[in-house]
């Protein structure tokens, strides 16, 4: 029963470990190494669906913290990704409550407002305080494609969800 | 109506200031907190940066150590496969062996007529003080849509200060932006960030741009100028940064560069104490 208990705990705590391992390990959430456009915030897909799915196990803290180790790792501004996650969890937690029921169409929908408010805040801190510099193409290429794989995302998350997890609501 | 505003803002509400359970912390509160630590880091208040500094240097080593499995298991793939291509490793490195000798006495001939041409010309021979030459690792090497560059295990206490040339096997690579005690940042040839004051073979004068790809960009080359593939680029050092003469990359005819290192393939590169700019970087 206490091995059970364990098991599910580190199965709960799967997307959170995964958000910390990818603020902090070299592991690239873009596959611009093999296909040079391609750019994907995998982060902002993995707060916005589990903050909406299941917020009990996506603490608002551990996403305002791993944030700011992105923001060390990467050598932007510190505050400035945990800005942005915190967005996302504020548009998430909004759709939550306003919504008893979502689908795959609703949940896309209302993470593309939640991705551009995140970007939109993100990009305009970057421009105005700090000298770093960046192309608008790459802004579009990379929401874009963000905005693409969330559905198969979706998907992934929800099976992981219901195999190892369970579908209870928070 | 009424009813609706009252739910949008009772919704609006419980986003911001909702805790309990597994959260203990309210959004709005973390904003506030998120927005007091990054006005406090950009605006570079003294005490900050020691504390962002000493950030710096716990977290890029725990990067290190979190990235070892994804650097280990295509190192070992590496080996495998080199394991089985030794013998015909071993004949292309003996007849590159023949090449290099046959080049070796150019070389000395023309390193003997360069010293002799920069005393007549009274100018200071460039390589003079190589012992301030330092050797680093690559702690981190994330690659980011936004932003190429890497951490190195050498801070301020070897010696490395903002803005000192960074190279590998005497081709340049990049310089450094950040320092910290034990470690330091390095903007990278191809960053969207990194402009660099270039010669060409002939002579000709230009700006190395940064594009974000793998492939920096010429700019401000000398009108009517017609780039020809395959010509050296070296570092002009009309900045003060970078030593005159560093060899950078070969042009390709749509203005843009290959680089003679593949700024993905870096594990370990040196950093020229001689050289640091002291102007805005």
């Amino acid at each position: 029963m206490a091995k059970s208990s364990f098991i599910n705990k580190i199965f709960n705590a799967g997307p959170l470990i995964l958000l910390y391992y990818l603020c902090i390990s070299e592991v690239d959430s873009n596959l611009e190494k093999i296909f040079e456009i391609f750019t994907l915030n995998f982060q902002i897909i993995l707060i916005y669906f589990w903050v909406l799915k299941r917020p009990d196990i996506m603490a608002n803290g551990h996403i305002f913290f791993a944030g700011l180790i992105n923001d060390v790792v990467m050598g932007f501004p510190l505050g400035i990704s945990s800005l942005s996650y915190l967005i996302v969890i504020f548009v998430g937690t909004y759709v939550r409550n306003k919504s008893v029921n979502t689908t795959i169409a609703s949940d896309w929908f209302t993470f593309f407002l939640a991705m551009i408010f995140s970007n939109i805040l993100f990009f305009s801190l970057l421009n105005n305080f700090s000298d770093l510099s960046f192309t608008y193409s790459k802004i579009g290429y990379n929401m874009f494609f963000t905005l693409f794989m969330f559905p198969i995302f979706w998907l992934l998350f929800n099976i992981y969800q219901m195999t190892f997890i369970g579908n209870r609501d928070a | 109506m009424s009813v609706s505003r009252d739910d949008f803002s009772i919704a609006f509400r419980s986003a911001l200031l909702q805790r309990g359970g597994a959260q203990k912390f309210s959004v709005l509160s973390l904003i506030f907190l998120a927005l007091i630590i990054f006005f406090l880091d950009v605006y570079g208040i003294k005490f900050t940066k020691p504390v962002r500094s000493f950030l710096n240097d716990v977290v890029y080593r725990v990067t290190f150590l979190a990235s070892t499995p994804t650097r280990f298991f295509p190192q070992v793939g590496k080996d495998i496969s080199s394991f089985f291509n030794v013998k015909e490793e071993n004949e292309r490195l003996k007849l590159e062996l023949e090449k290099y000798k046959s080049l070796e006495l150019n070389v000395e001939f023309l390193t003997d007529e360069n010293k002799n041409l920069q005393k007549i010309l009274e100018t200071e021979y460039f390589n003079k003080n190589l012992s301030n030459i330092i050797l680093a690792k690559v702690l981190v090497d994330k690659n980011s849509p936004f932003l190429k560059s890497i951490i190195i295990n050498k801070g301020t206490r070897a010696g490395i200060l903002k803005g000192m040339p960074v190279t590998k096997d005497n081709y340049l690579v990049g310089r450094v932006v950040e320092t910290n005690y034990l470690s330091s940042r390095v903007l990278l040839l191809n960053d969207l960030n990194s402009r660099i004051p270039v010669t060409l073979n002939e002579g000709a004068q230009a700006i190395l741009t940064g594009s974000g790809t793998n492939k920096p960009v010429l700019e401000y080359l000398p009108e009517d100028y017609e780039i020809v593939e395959d010509t050296n680029i070296f570092a002009s050092g009309k900045d003060g940064i970078f030593t005159s003469g560093t060899p950078i990359g070969v042009t390709n005819t749509d203005g843009t560069v290959d680089l003679f290192i593949d700024p993905n393939q870096l594990s370990f590169v040196t950093v020229n104490l001689n050289v640091q700019y002291k102007g805005k970087l």
